[in-house]
């Protein structure tokens, strides 16, 4: 079939797409309320009902397999959903088209900004690369400034690069993916500008089933007028349009909410993927395969063993000049409600029905509901200040041009955060966040209780807390997972240390790990809204935050300083220990 | 003396007496005698009947201020580090007596050991070695002998020359029969030389054939036994053949000896990952709530070889490869695996712990082990003899050379989950390892990611014993890259990568515990009874029906019985999966 992708990594997952889909019961909530222009087309209903735990690449136009009757009846036992019978039914009409129908094109809203260029543009090349795009798609660029698709392509190829393990045929391949990327420009608010883009879209399309995705990378100010003029003058109508929006959503609860209000306006919610980047790293996305995978760790997998848990995120430069946006957000809003708080809820869920995106995505919004909101004796802020070393000078955040001189606004953070559950009751959650540290990374660390009754206790010193187990997930950079354990000191007599039970990715997988663009992108494509985050999560994030945030700018609350390349404030020691926790990543080890 | 006085082995031996009352009412008058030299001391072992129970009470009497029993290994073992420079020293000697130090066992690895052990400042600084056994050879010619398989560790050369010299300097040979209480009474005579008058502590290790064991035992205690320092006797597997000669072999032994001098070795318990396992299990988190029937689905114990008798099958083919590997080696491993959690580190606790979980076992049964033994091969152009090759082995054998056995415990922890024990020669790996198979998880969300072998997708702990120390758990992961495809990776500790310090050989820190008194690694006289009675019935099945061995060609993996043993009970061998080949 047309849009097969032998060489795709996910391709794997074609083999089985016939169980997938039937065995699955999923049918997101928002079915009901499929637009009228999606109700035309069984394309994109279908994609919404047969989203299933793997993305594969443009499954749908590559499933020629009908829905087992079978198993029908049984998505409508489980989802009480009669509707997915007659999604079933399309799926086989659809099934029976040829990938030569369909075509998918791909508009980069703000193709001129940086995260167009680092990120969006090169990872739509590694997906074609690797086949992972239908046979037929077309990219195209959108922003103000003037340029045309030459230049585009001039400046698109400078950041494409190869895998290191697939160097052959770069070269061919880049230019034909730059042959598949054009060029529109227009304002943000112009729906004439969208009509034209529009009108270019449809010639590439050359009366294919059309699928449209919108990929927003523009400031939030412009978010609702893009969505609008996009959604007004150029929304597929006969297949499905789907809309990519970056962070921030929102600076608290009520932003949030009048920005999802707005969205909707012009939107369902199937049709809004919001994107935070650290759901699709590989060792996030393989946090729920450990723990529901292996039977080793689920049963140890709550307050009776788990002492606390720590996510830390470590940048080890600042803002580097351009603070301008980052100070009117703050490393809380930046990275903590986000990024550390989707972690968060992935691991501490309870088990999902199934791996649909909306049964992890309930679990998730269940687990944030259960979290106590964030007080402010629970949180310690830091800002960083000038520091000289070694005769080299780094700045303070407030040396950034961009940053007001007496800005109070934290560029470190750590909070302790509790989920009221029968499962993590008591055990102390925290998070830390901060730039201009002494190193940078992402990390996941489970520290165990003690051993009850320890028999070894007295090899151990005085220290107990040094002897316990502690499981290590390195989500970057370096990915690893490592379980330290303690063990004997091989030799005579008894002695013991702790040593690793690791899994260096490094060392075991030789193939380069994909960008979590890569994915992302992938996912949308595919309708897969595993890795997005809906609106309720949304919600439940920001009400966590919301009443710390308004007290921290209300009381001008100032931020402790600490060293531009330390290892933060001080007060992160203090608040680490009044719950009986050690920093895992400050520990002498290390 | 070097050994400290705080020293524990000294304690030990003695602290736990079965006969504490007659002990006591010696140690009394042993005390008001004890001074080196005197006559009374000779006349007091005449008197006495001289054998070891006796005169070994005497190590009362460096009740110098020692008592630390309880401390267990941890302790005893930075004591004899520290201590060297007590006052003591200069009062005890140490001499160990290789009875059967022509022997191959001796050479390869009794003297290298008592030298490694003398190389890292374990042994105390008055000690003396001496070799015995019946060939004619001079004390240069016993060290000519034992030089050659010295070795030094290879992260410590420096000195090696100069402290091989100045061992073999306390190296001494006397020559007798292993009998004769004439021979023992003239090595008693140039031991006393050489203790000079110190408190003597004698260590006898008898690596001798099974026939002589008893006189050489009874020779030794009685008429070489210390006389106010302790004595103790290691004694080398076979521990009988079945049920009744193990019993009669530690009655006998019992005449002479009581079950504190006693110092049953079997190598595998010295192992360093052996010793690891509890250290795993107990001062882990992780692990512990794990260990129990409700996550593990089976136990495998594998042992393997892959070479044969080589000509010297005689002694193996009179005891088959049940009794020389699997009703030890394995099922002591087995037994440190599935015990309960003992009260303490101390011998005798994790000892009872030890017997409690073999008479937990069920009587393993003829339908629940499969036999093979290996028959002749060409590979390459090259040719492999079979088992009843080797000249010494009877055309006709039946011994097993390989035996596979799934075992039961019948307790609230370990019911109905299958412990899978395999042991051969002439097969196409050697190593020996322990594999532990978890459960299926319940309700697995990735159940399709796996295709329809659920069972490869199990979690496994393997602890790999030998060769290239390491530990692994198997878990399921995420392959990285777009989409969802699971695979199994390690958690891996390969110990040559993190430790680079050389793992010392099992008879290092089992020659240590027996000078120390740690009897944590060497086995009570219950636990070989509870070990015989599982595997007695079922040996005396196979011998009278003259079971034949199902053949399997050297360098292979083994009989096919061995799968469908396995698959009997749903268990697939961890070592023989595609993964690990």
């Amino acid at each position: 079939m047309a849009l097969s992708c032998p060489k795709c990594p996910s391709s794997s997952r074609f083999g089985i797409p016939q169980t997938q889909r039937t065995a699955t019961a999923s049918a997101p909530f928002y079915h009901f309320s499929i637009p009228k222009r999606d109700l035309a087309t069984p394309m994109s209903s279908r994609t919404s009902n047969n989203r299933k735990h793997g993305p594969t690449c443009m499954r749908e136009a590559i499933t020629p397999v009908p829905v087992d009757e079978e198993e029908a009846p049984l998505e409508n036992v489980e989802n009480g959903l009669p509707a997915v019978r007659s999604n079933a039914s399309w799926n086989t009409e659809v099934n029976s088209a040829s990938g030569e129908d369909s075509t998918v094109s791909i508009t980069v809203v703000g193709a001129s900004g940086d995260l167009a260029k680092k990120k969006i543009f090169p990872a739509l090349f590694a997906l074609f690369y690797e086949d992972c795009l239908p046979k037929h798609f077309t990219i195209f660029g959108y922003a103000r400034s003037r340029m045309t698709d030459g230049e585009l392509r001039a400046m698109v190829s400078k950041t494409l690069t190869c895998r290191i393990d697939k160097r052959e045929n770069c070269n061919d391949k880049m230019e034909q993916f730059l042959e598949r990327c054009f060029y529109q420009s227009g304002q943000y608010n112009s729906e004439g500008s969208f009509a034209e883009l529009n009108k270019k879209l449809k010639e590439h399309e050359a009366g294919r089933i059309s699928n449209r995705m919108f990929y927003l990378s523009v400031p939030p100010n412009v978010f609702i007028d893009v969505v609008k003029c996009a959604s007004k003058s150029a929304s597929s109508l006969n297949g499905w349009t789907r809309v990519i929006v970056e962070k921030p959503f929102g600076r608290d609860s009520e932003s949030s909410a009048a920005l999802t209000r707005n969205l909707k306006q012009y939107l369902e919610e199937d049709q809004i993927f919001r994107i935070d980047h650290y759901l699709g790293k590989e060792l996030v996305e393989n946090l729920s395969v450990l723990r529901f995978s292996n039977l080793v760790f689920e049963p140890l997998w709550s307050r009776q063993y788990i002492r606390n848990v720590q996510l830390i995120f470590s940048e080890d430069f600042g803002t580097e000049g351009r603070g301008g946006y980052f100070d009117n957000y703050g490393i809380i809003r930046d990275i903590m409600q986000n990024h550390l708080l989707q972690i968060l809820a992935l691991f501490a869920m309870e088990t999902p029905v199934s791996l649909d995106a909306e049964d992890i995505r309930n679990e998730k919004v269940k687990v944030l509901r259960c979290m106590k909101p964030l007080i402010l004796d629970d949180v310690v802020i830091g800002q960083y200040k000038s520091h000289t070393k070694g005769g080299i000078s780094y700045p303070a955040y407030i040396d950034d041009k961009t940053v007001p001189n007496d800005s109070l606004t934290p560029t470190f953070a750590a909070a302790a955060i509790f989920i009221n559950n029968a499962r993590w009751d008591g055990v102390p959650f925290l998070m830390k966040a901060g730039k201009a540290l002494h190193t940078k990374g992402a990390q996941i660390r489970v520290q165990f209780r003690h051993v009850p009754g320890n028999l070894y206790k007295k090899s151990f010193g005085t220290d107990l807390d040094r002897a316990t187990n502690e499981l290590v997930i390195r989500v970057q950079p370096d990915e690893a997972i490592y379980l330290k354990i303690n063990n004997k000191i091989p030799g005579l007599g008894m002695r013991l240390d702790r040593s690793n039970l690791n899994l260096h990715y490094a060392a075991r997988y030789s193939k380069e790990i994909p960008d979590a663009y890569e994915r992302l992108l992938l996912d949308a494509i595919e309708g897969e809204r595993r890795l997005f985050i809906r609106s309720d999560e949304l919600d439940a994030a920001w009400a966590l935050f919301t009443p710390l945030l308004k007290e921290l700018e209300e009381n001008k609350i100032a931020p402790e300083l600490y060293p531009f390349g330390s290892r933060g404030p001080v007060g992160a020691h203090y608040l680490a220990a009044k719950y009986n926790v050690r920093w895992g990543d400050l520990s002498a080890e290390h | 003396m070097a050994l400290p006085s705080s020293h524990s082995c000294f304690s030990s031996t003695f602290s736990s007496f079965s006969s504490k009352n007659q002990e006591r009412s010696l140690f009394t008058r042993s005390k008001i005698d004890f001074t080196p030299f005197s006559r009374i001391f000779t006349r007091f072992r005449v008197l006495q009947r001289k054998c070891f129970n006796n005169g070994h009470l005497i190590p009362l009497e460096n009740d110098f201020g020692d008592t630390s029993t309880v401390e267990g290994p941890v302790k005893h073992f930075k004591a004899t580090h520290d201590h060297f420079s007590s006052p003591e020293q200069n009062k005890t000697t140490l001499s160990i007596i290789v009875v059967g130090a022509s022997g191959d066992l001796a050479k390869k690895k009794i003297f290298p050991a008592l030298f490694a052990l003398y190389y890292e400042d374990f042994l105390p600084e008055h000690f003396t070695v001496f070799g015995y056994a019946r060939s004619k050879m001079t004390d240069g010619e016993l060290r000519n002998m034992i030089s050659q398989t010295l070795t030094c560790r290879i992260d410590k050369r420096e000195n090696c020359n100069d402290k091989m010299e100045q061992f073999l300097q306390r190296c001494f040979y006397h020559s007798g029969q292993y009998g004769s209480e004439e021979n023992f009474k003239e090595l008693d005579d140039k031991l006393k030389e050489k203790e000079t008058g110190k408190l003597a502590n004698r260590l006898f290790y008898l690596s001798i054939p099974p026939d002589i064991f008893v006189a050489a035992v009874k020779s030794a205690s009685c008429l070489a036994a210390s006389q106010f320092g302790w004595t103790r006797v290691i004694v080398e597997k076979p521990f009988g053949r079945d049920s009744e000669s193990s019993r009669e072999l530690t009655a006998s032994l019992k005449k002479y000896l009581i079950e504190e001098q006693i110092f049953r070795i079997d190598h595998y318990l010295g192992k360093e990952l052996v010793e690891n396992l509890s250290v795993l299990r107990f001062s882990n988190l992780v692990f512990e709530p794990l260990w129990s029937r409700q996550y593990i689905r089976n136990v495998q114990l594998i042992f393997s070889e892959d070479f044969g008798t080589e000509g010297r099958g005689g002694y193996f083919d009179s005891y088959g490869i049940i009794r020389d590997i699997m009703q030890n080696h394995l099922l002591q491993i087995l037994a440190l695996f599935a015990m309960e959690t003992p009260v303490s580190l101390d011998a005798e606790d994790i000892r009872n712990e030890k017997v409690k979980v073999l008479r937990s076992m069920r009587t393993l049964q003829v339908d629940d082990i499969v036999i093979g033994q290996y028959k002749g091969h060409s590979k390459g152009g090259k040719t492999y003899p079979s088992y009843t090759d080797d000249p010494q082995v009877p055309n006709n054998s039946l011994t097993p050379t390989f035996a596979a056995a799934a075992m039961f415990i019948d307790n609230s922890r370990w019911d109905s989950v299958p412990f899978l024990l395999k042991a051969g020669k002439a097969l196409h790996s050697k190593g020996a390892e322990i594999r532990v198979q978890f459960r299926h998880v319940p309700g697995n969300l990735y159940r399709r990611n796996f295709g329809t072998d659920l069972d490869k997708n199990t979690n496994e702990l393997v602890i790999r014993v030998q060769p290239n120390e390491a530990i692994y758990l198997k878990i399921n992961n995420k392959i990285p890259g777009l989409g969802m495809r699971l695979d199994r990776s390690n958690l891996n500790l390969l110990y040559s990568t993190k430790y680079t310090k050389e793992i010392p050989d099992a008879y290092e820190r089992l020659l240590l515990d027996a000078i120390s008194g740690e009897r944590r690694l060497f086995i009570r006289s219950d636990e070989l009874d509870a070990a015989w009675a599982l595997f007695t019935p079922v040996l005396k099945e196979l011998e009278e029906k003259h079971v034949a061995p199902e053949l399997y060609p050297y360098g292979s993996r083994g009989p096919v019985g061995a799968h469908y043993l396995a698959a009997k009970y749903n268990v697939r061998w961890g070592d023989l999966s595609s993964e690990d080949s």
